[in-house]
């Protein structure tokens, strides 16, 4: 991981030629909707923003657990403290919005990271892997490697999380598009903590295990325990795909008893997200055609990368995500900003 | 008054067993070798935290800080490990000591100052998980040695026993004997049923009580490295659901939360019971939020049951007493 | 309560009231934004709601017992306020009425189960709380209620004084002088506490204490719904994890108001304003070490300190005052 971030970190110092040698007084706070190890990346990612874009400061704070009311304190408390840009996971699709109008009226832009707020809304952007379309794609991948029929699972994560709808509809889409000999037998959600989504994946196992094909998780948690639970039962029968770069999957993907994961880019996102917010601080605007994507919850989404990787390219999972974070940084400006 | 007692978990073992024919019935995989791994995997952490909390229930007060106490052990014992390269044992025996000054704070604010051990245990519910969280940042450490996870995965030769419910099986049955045969179990039962009696007959109030709470710190940090090595890995968040399972199965097993009746068998059985209904809604897929109903129903039915036997026996004393 | 104007000087609420002030000082010259408009503003609206939980657990405190499916009553009925008002399209007033409703009534199943069985409210609200949360979680499939009328929303934005001050915390301080009056001056409250103080006694002289208890629980419920409106007012939405986990966050803010404000846990006394100022000084101290920097992950840690040295402290000036009053 530490090689992504250097090797991003000085093609952007290229990249940027130096313009930013200056510092600006913008000081970028990243909140995530509580911990949880995928936003560990957004730490180092804003490190290297103040680095190499000339920020004031760029901020990862964590919320104690999750909770919408934690962290609109501490958003506060962090406005009351001085930072004037905000980049945050929302705790709720549609509660979150209040917070950002009002950070809005303060004159302070903020944009979701990570995952979307509804519309309408005052934050700039949502900056993030495309969720349900990276399930999609992780979903073809399984049926694919189950050879176009089975059975599926599908682990997800907290219900309360905006993208967790999103996910299981996605799964559902893909294997309604396979025809009819693929079905999901269960679905299983709200299980993004380590012991009931152990409890609750062993005891699946123990009852379906040898009804089941395949098994697709679409955060991260479920993911681990997946994994772990096929390796510990030696199974290389049912397939599996996961979800992001825990250390657990990926070795569980060389030992073959996981088909391959899909990868998304939190690196990425905090690091461009703390040098657009820089950017709209400095007078820049979102450009009246801006190439947005759309999703289910708004029109203003940019795809923050997903891809695939499986054994023959797991070790090279690195070079993967640089070149996703490369791409995007270079056309960002161009593509999506009137400065 | 023994035969009564016999009762007491007589019928428990009847609704487990009852319970457990009924769902082999309609799904044979219930009784799988696997399934019964599973089983007993999830019931070897829970026996412990139930246990946990009964001894504390048994002098009449509670222990909030369960969870706390087992979710800093968890990230200690780990981080000890990962960090500062302890060896295991060494990382055992430090993590079980920082659980039992954790139940000692407990116990000794407890004692000196007479505040309920409601508003104690929930104060050092927020401090411990405030220590956890603190020293973690909320990220969990991942480089479990492979022989802490090999003795979580560990099954007794080819039976589907795993090596993890050995340790629950043993204390269960030490706390039966502390409960039963010692005099400190009899202290105890005793000063849960009047404080003022048993200050009476010169049992040491102070002393009870810290002893009591040690113990709970003790198992609480027990629970939590099991839990590690069941996970291999540890995450911060262990013990933060907690609660209502350690509640939940001494009070079906009869357990009166006013103090001085508990039984560790009986508990015992309440803890497989809420095991068996967990794992059985997994298995009906039966949507997940039923499971926090059902807990909440069977909490409820149990004291309504233990309500309804205590009048009874209250009649039959006093027939006998009129005699 | 039942003292003559006592030494104001020896009072909780004025060891509070201190407390707070000298607060107030430390924050705003060492932290840089403390007196900030907004942060003040943010500050008022916490207090707010934090006073509300505080209140609704004392009520049920005063009985020496505890509620702890208040958190779940404050989601039940802003989940079912969210559906009056969303989905049967109720207009505001009446739909919080039912709010209202809807927590007194899942307070008084509390009451009632605890009072006919005899059983502590610790384990029955245990029980219902994961019931009330389960049945919430289930009729709504955990889907928030997020198109509420504006009118509604905007009342939790609203800005007074000078856009220092939010109009929830004047919906808070008027519940506790209402709430001061009812104890203080009326019949009802009277019996009230002292059902609460020395249920035989006041058994003895003609008060149902299971009917005060009772209505302890039914308040407790109205005043878990009333903070969950607030809540949703500033939320803008009726969310199901605006409480956390079968709305188990909202127990450390509703013991620590009370707990710090003098209320005794073994039931029979309480101070109201002493709850007020509880609040007040939790959401300084919290807010003041957001500012100060001491690390998200801190913050619990430090409550949780302040909870047990609140109850510490409390403890040691009941000791003195008593070894006063034997003295002179």
């Amino acid at each position: 991981m530490k090689s992504l971030f250097s090797i991003v970190a000085s093609a952007a110092v290229v990249l940027s030629g130096g313009a930013f040698a200056g510092s600006s007084d913008t000081k970028v706070a990243l909140v995530p909707g509580g911990p949880h190890p995928y936003f560990a990346a957004w730490e180092k990612a804003g490190q290297d923003a103040v680095k190499d874009f000339g920020l004031g400061k760029a901020d990862y704070k964590v919320p104690a657990e999750w909770d919408l009311s934690q962290q609109n304190e501490l958003i506060e408390s962090l406005v009351g403290k001085g930072y004037n840009a905000v980049l945050v996971f929302p705790g709720d699709a549609v509660g979150t919005n209040k917070i950002l109008g009002e950070l809005d009226d303060a004159g302070i832009p903020t944009a979701a990271l990570a995952g979307c707020v509804e519309q309408p809304t005052k934050a700039k952007m949502c900056f993030g892997t495309d969720t349900g379309h990276s399930a999609y794609l992780g979903t073809k991948q399984l049926i694919d490697a189950m050879g176009g029929k089975g059975k599926i699972a599908h682990f997800t994560g907290f219900l309360v999380d905006p993208n967790t709808t999103l996910r299981i509809k996605a799964v559902e889409k893909a294997v309604e598009e396979s025809g009819g000999d693929v079905e999901i037998i269960q679905v299983i959600a709200d299980i993004d903590a380590y012991e009931p989504a152990d409890e609750k994946i062993n005891a699946f196992m123990a009852a379906q295990g040898a009804e089941v094909d395949g098994i697709v998780t679409t955060a991260w948690v479920p993911a681990v325990v997946a994994a772990q639970a096929l390796t510990n039962m030696g199974d290389k029968r049912i397939k599996m795909v996961g979800i992001d770069h825990d250390e657990v999957v990926l070795e569980a993907i060389k030992a073959g008893f996981v088909h391959g994961t899909m990868l998304q880019n939190p690196y990425g996102q905090g690091y461009i997200g703390s040098y657009a917010m820089d950017k709209i601080r400095g007078g820049c605007t979102f450009k009246a055609n801006a190439p947005w994507k759309s999703t289910a919850q708004t029109d203003q989404f940019i795809d923050s990368g997903t891809v695939f990787v499986d054994v023959t390219d797991v070790d090279n999972y690195v070079d993967a995500m640089r070149g996703i974070s490369l791409e995007i940084l270079k056309t960002f400006e161009g593509d999506f900003l009137d400065c | 008054m023994a035969t009564l007692f016999k009762k007491d978990w007589f019928g428990l073992l009847i609704v487990v067993v009852v319970s457990g024919l009924a769902i082999a019935a309609v799904k044979p995989a219930f009784l799988s070798s696997f399934n019964l791994y599973v089983l007993m995997v999830s019931t070897s952490y829970m026996l412990i935290i139930a246990l946990a909390q009964m001894i504390i229930i048994a002098i009449g007060q509670m222990n909030l800080s369960v969870g706390a106490i087992g979710g800093l052990v968890a990230i200690s014992f780990s981080g000890l490990m990962e960090v500062h390269q302890i060896s295991v044992p060494v990382a055992v025996l430090i993590s079980l000591v920082i659980g039992m000054t954790c139940g000692f704070l407990n116990g000794y604010i407890t004692a000196k100052s007479g505040i309920s051990a409601f508003i104690i245990t929930l104060a050092t519910l927020y401090i411990f998980k405030g220590i956890n969280l603190g020293i973690t940042e909320a990220e969990p450490f991942y480089n479990i040695p492979e022989t802490v996870k090999n003795f979580g995965n560990a099954k007794l030769g080819n039976t589907p026993i795993p090596f993890l419910i050995v340790i629950p099986i043993i204390i269960t049955f030490l706390m039966w004997v502390f409960m039963n045969r010692t005099e400190t179990g009899r202290h105890m039962l005793a000063y849960g049923n009047s404080v003022q009696s048993a200050e009476l007959i010169g049992i040491s109030s102070s002393k009870v009580v810290i002893t009591a709470h040690v113990i709970s710190g003790f198992l609480a940090a027990t629970a939590g490295i099991l839990v590690v090595c069941r996970l291999q890995l540890g995450t911060p968040n262990i013990g933060d659901s907690w609660l209502l399972p350690s509640f939940a199965a001494p009070v079906i097993g009869g357990a009166i939360l006013a103090g001085g009746k508990v039984d560790v068998i009986a508990t015992a059985l309440g803890v497989l019971i809420v095991v068996i209904i967990s794992q059985a809604l997994v298995i009906f897929k039966i949507d997940p939020f039923f499971v926090q109903i059902f807990l909440g129903v069977m909490i409820l039915l149990a004291v309504l049951v233990n309500r309804y036997r205590e009048y009874k026996q209250e009649a039959l004393r006093k027939i006998f007493n009129s005699e | 309560m039942n003292k003559k104007i006592p030494n104001f000087i020896f009072t909780n609420q004025f060891g509070l009231l201190c407390l707070v002030l000298i607060f107030i000082v430390i924050f705003s010259t060492v932290t840089d934004g403390f007196t900030s408009r907004f942060n003040i503003f943010a500050l008022s609206r916490v207090i707010a709601i934090d006073i509300m939980i505080g209140l609704a657990m004392m009520v049920v405190i005063l009985t020496g017992g505890l509620n702890l499916a208040l958190g779940a009553i404050g989601v039940c009925a802003a989940m079912f306020g969210g559906w009056c008002m969303e989905v049967l399209e109720i207009p505001i007033i009446p739909s919080i009425l039912l709010m209202l409703g809807m927590g007194s009534f899942l307070g008084w199943i509390n009451g009632f189960i605890t009072v006919k069985t005899g059983v502590h409210s610790f384990i029955v609200t245990l029980a219902t709380m994961s019931i009330y949360f389960g049945f919430m979680t289930m009729l709504t499939e955990a889907e928030a209620f997020r198109r509420l009328p504006e009118l509604f929303t905007d009342f939790g934005s609203a800005k007074l004084f000078n856009k220092y001050i939010s109009p929830l915390l004047l919906v808070s301080v008027a519940t506790c002088f209402v709430l001061f009056y009812v104890f203080r001056f009326t019949d009802i409250g009277r019996k009230l506490i002292a059902a609460g103080a020395n249920p035989e006694a006041a058994e003895l002289s003609g008060i149902s204490v299971n009917r005060m208890f009772i209505y302890c629980h039914v308040l407790s419920g109205f005043l878990g719904a009333l903070a969950a409106i607030l809540l949703t007012t500033r939320i803008g939405a009726a969310i199901p994890s605006m409480a956390g986990q079968l709305g188990m966050d909202w127990l450390l803010p509703a013991f620590l108001a009370p707990v710090i404000g003098g209320t005794l846990l073994s039931g029979g006394k309480l101070s109201v304003f002493g709850t007020m100022l509880g609040a007040v000084l939790v959401t300084l101290l919290t807010n003041g070490l957001y500012l100060l920097d001491v690390g998200e992950f801190w913050i619990r840690f430090f409550l949780g300190i302040i909870l047990l040295m609140a109850v510490l402290l409390d403890r040691t000036r009941e000791y003195f005052t008593l070894r006063k009053v034997i003295v002179s």
